[in-house]
């Protein structure tokens, strides 16, 4: 009897948490997580629905963008983008939304491009979504601190270089919140389904594959009780990882606010 | 007795292998004001710090003879004609970077 009490509670924490589903995704995007040489690289934040190439929400002003930059044993050194952003329209297939751009300089090592957005209002739901994100670029092939956290409030911190995955390896990622491993956070999954081109800062029309039934869309998996999560990656191009609600009882604004967690990684094909 | 002794050799195996997988890796930039800086490294993150770094002719002349320094980095003044920079951290460990290819 005790045993189905807990059978049903945990029942509906899960569907609780499912309600929070969201598909939403935070996009930092540059070409090229993997960079063979160092130069001035494109950023595109962009807040959309990114398989379907779907519903671009608006943007705020971030309040906070920066890169820590980490090469070998050297110390890492924290630069703040957010006075480098400027203000861009997006183009879906569905609408245009507001997002940010910028031109950063990359030389050798790791770039952990964080984000922390400005929560946004989802009028449907009636919660904001505030998605902390991370993208890490490489230069050259010298790692840096890749793996350690960076001190967002909410982090998905790799257990692999989200830039070196091989089509068919795995990606494993720890779930934190204030820096302590949430268990058995429910993550999000989604890939790139549509090239962003960036001269028009628009997804591109074309589709590079069509998902057999809604369940593909947007893949939901759950971490351990070690907050840890892993995925195999079946395709090469982006894929985007959003641990959901990670703060349950946060307010913004005296509403609720879904609290996530991005990352994203880029794979490639073995040929 | 013999178990621990070989697993001690095993043990001491591995490491020397993992310690020998990495490769060396050396990125130069060109700073825009006359001079270059070079970053040296090696793939599993580890210091490059002392190693030796040379500016030489395509003769191979020693224009500039260095080391990088403790943030592993070697910054000298851009020559005049054609020249490279060898990284040089022993047989096997070498980069040469043509200057032709060194840009912002």
């Amino acid at each position: 009897m005790k045993k189905k009490l807990v059978s049903f509670l945990v029942g509906a924490a899960i569907v609780g948490s499912a309600a929070m589903a969201s598909a939403h995704f935070q996009m930092i995007y540059t070409p090229e997580m993997a960079m063979t040489k160092g130069g001035k690289i494109p950023l595109k934040l962009v807040f959309t629905h990114p398989f379907e190439a779907g519903h671009t929400m608006d943007m705020g002003r971030p309040e906070q963008f920066f890169v820590v930059r980490t090469r070998g044993e050297n110390s890492p050194k924290r630069i703040d983008l957010l006075d480098t952003l400027q203000q861009i329209t997006w183009t879906s297939l569905t609408n245009s939304g507001q997002a940010w751009e910028t031109v950063y300089r990359a030389r050798g090592g790791d770039h952990i491009f964080c984000l922390l957005p400005e929560p946004y209002w989802e009028e449907a739901d009636s919660y904001y979504i505030q998605q902390n994100t991370k993208v890490i670029v490489n230069v050259g092939g010298e790692p840096g601190a890749w793996n350690e956290p960076v001190g967002l409030p909410t982090e998905i911190v790799p257990l692999a270089k989200p830039y070196d995955r091989w089509t068919g390896n795995v990606f494993q990622g720890r779930v934190l919140l204030n820096g302590e491993p949430v268990a058995n956070a429910e993550v999000e999954v989604e890939y790139m389904n549509h090239k962003p081109l960036l001269g028009s800062n628009s997804f591109a029309e074309e589709a590079e594959v069509e998902a057999p039934q809604r369940s593909f869309v947007l893949q939901t998996i759950f971490a351990d009780k070690n907050g840890v999560f892993t995925f195999g990656i079946p395709k090469a191009g982006w894929w985007g990882f959003a641990a959901l609600d990670l703060d349950q009882n946060y307010q913004y604004k005296g509403k609720k606010c879904s609290r996530d967690a991005v990352i994203w990684l880029q794979a490639k094909d073995m040929k | 007795m013999v178990l621990k002794y070989f697993i001690a050799v095993a043990v001491l195996f591995t490491s020397v292998t993992i310690a020998q997988a990495h490769t060396p890796l050396c990125s130069c930039f060109d700073n825009g004001d006359e001079t270059i800086t070079c970053e040296g490294g090696f793939s599993d993150g580890s210091s490059a710090a002392g190693v030796a770094v040379r500016v030489e002719t395509m003769a191979e002349t020693v224009l500039v003879d260095g080391q990088m320094n403790e943030d592993s980095e070697f910054t000298f003044d851009r020559p005049k004609g054609d020249y490279f920079v060898m990284f040089d951290a022993g047989e096997g460990h070498k980069i040469k970077v043509p200057g032709k290819e060194i840009v912002e």
